[in-house]
């Protein structure tokens, strides 16, 4: 009886905090569904010397009945052909008590992230977790959403360089669609 | 404008060895700028982000560099840079197969300056096609990066 008196609170406290990082997780996935929808906006890099300012188009679809969002990027103005030109496709959702992210590269390997909320929501973050196929041409290694407004949002992705230097691009997009 | 891509490799390798080539073959020389990256994801049709990653590999590799406000460029000393690792490579990688080859069917070097000098000067022709036409003793080519040696 002493014992289920320390476990049962024990049980109870584990479970809560479970269910806590659930609804974070959820509660990420939830915002990112908001932004679903076509967007446009220009990129900026770390080293301007290299260009800014080259137009992109991402995609924001949910799918699987709710279960999975399909992000996609291009340039701007390339045919919607994902089979020849270099449009890689990430997908994110939710395992378990985490919502995770994998990025088809174009690269041709597929690495995994794991998503940190800051406090107020608006910014998603997603760690590098592990990653399948060759990581010889480098591999994506982080991304971050900024929800500003329905119409708003940010994405920052740093791709890992052979030899591990970052190469960071940042995309300010509005919505079209 | 559209290019075909291999499925071998990356795109963004694909595009780095493009500008190598382009460098060899003095397309673009040393201090000569590269398109942008928007010029270059329109007229490829490629990511920008593709593009980015190409160019820091050029930069990486310490044949281009950044030029504040001004974009970027081939650097000085890029192309001999460049024939020493091919150098190197076909040192490392084709001779040994080629030495083989030549043991194996017993060819003298004297034989194969002339094949290869009357190959040259018949311009397409495959090197030994033209083996009983002797070369005159000033045809050997001139060597364009006897300097970089």
């Amino acid at each position: 009886m002493k014992s289920l008196r320390f476990t049962l609170p024990v049980a109870l406290i584990s479970l809560c905090a479970v269910a806590l990082a659930q609804s974070d997780a959820q509660k990420s996935f939830d915002q990112l569904k908001t932004i679903a929808g076509i967007w446009q906006g220009q990129v900026a890099v770390d080293q301007p010397e290299m260009g800014n300012g080259t137009l992109m188009e991402v995609s924001l679809r949910v799918t699987s009945r709710g279960n999975a969002i399909v992000h996609e990027m291009k340039a701007l103005g390339t045919p919607d052909d994902p089979a020849h030109y270099d449009h890689p496709v990430t997908m994110l959702y939710l395992d378990g008590d985490r919502l995770l992210l994998t990025h088809y590269c174009d690269a041709g390997n597929r690495p995994r992230m794991a998503a940190r909320t800051s406090s107020d929501g608006k910014t998603i973050e997603f760690d590098f977790l592990d990653v399948a196929g060759s990581t010889a041409p480098g591999h994506m290694q982080h991304a971050v959403f900024t929800i500003i407004d329905a119409n708003h949002h940010m994405e920052d992705w740093t791709y890992m360089m052979p030899g591990d230097k970052p190469m960071h691009a940042h995309i300010d997009l509005k919505r079209v669609q | 404008m559209d290019l075909e891509w291999s499925d071998g490799q990356p795109i963004y390798r694909q595009l780095r060895d493009r500008v190598i080539a382009m460098i060899l073959d003095g397309v673009l020389k040393e201090g000569d700028p590269l398109p942008s990256v928007r010029t270059v994801a329109a007229e490829y049709r490629v990511n920008p982000l593709t593009v980015l990653k190409g160019y820091q590999q050029l930069v990486d590799e310490e044949l281009v560099e950044k030029r504040r406000g001004l974009g970027m460029f081939v650097k000085p000393g890029a192309r001999s840079l460049l024939l020493q690792g091919e150098r190197q490579r076909f040192l490392d990688q084709e001779w040994p197969r080629v030495y083989a080859t030549i043991q194996r069917l017993g060819l003298k070097a004297d034989e194969l300056l002339r094949s290869s000098a009357t190959g040259r000067r018949s311009g397409d022709a495959a090197p030994g096609a033209a083996e009983s036409k002797a070369a005159p003793s000033n045809a050997g080519p001139s060597e364009p990066d006897e300097k970089e040696r």
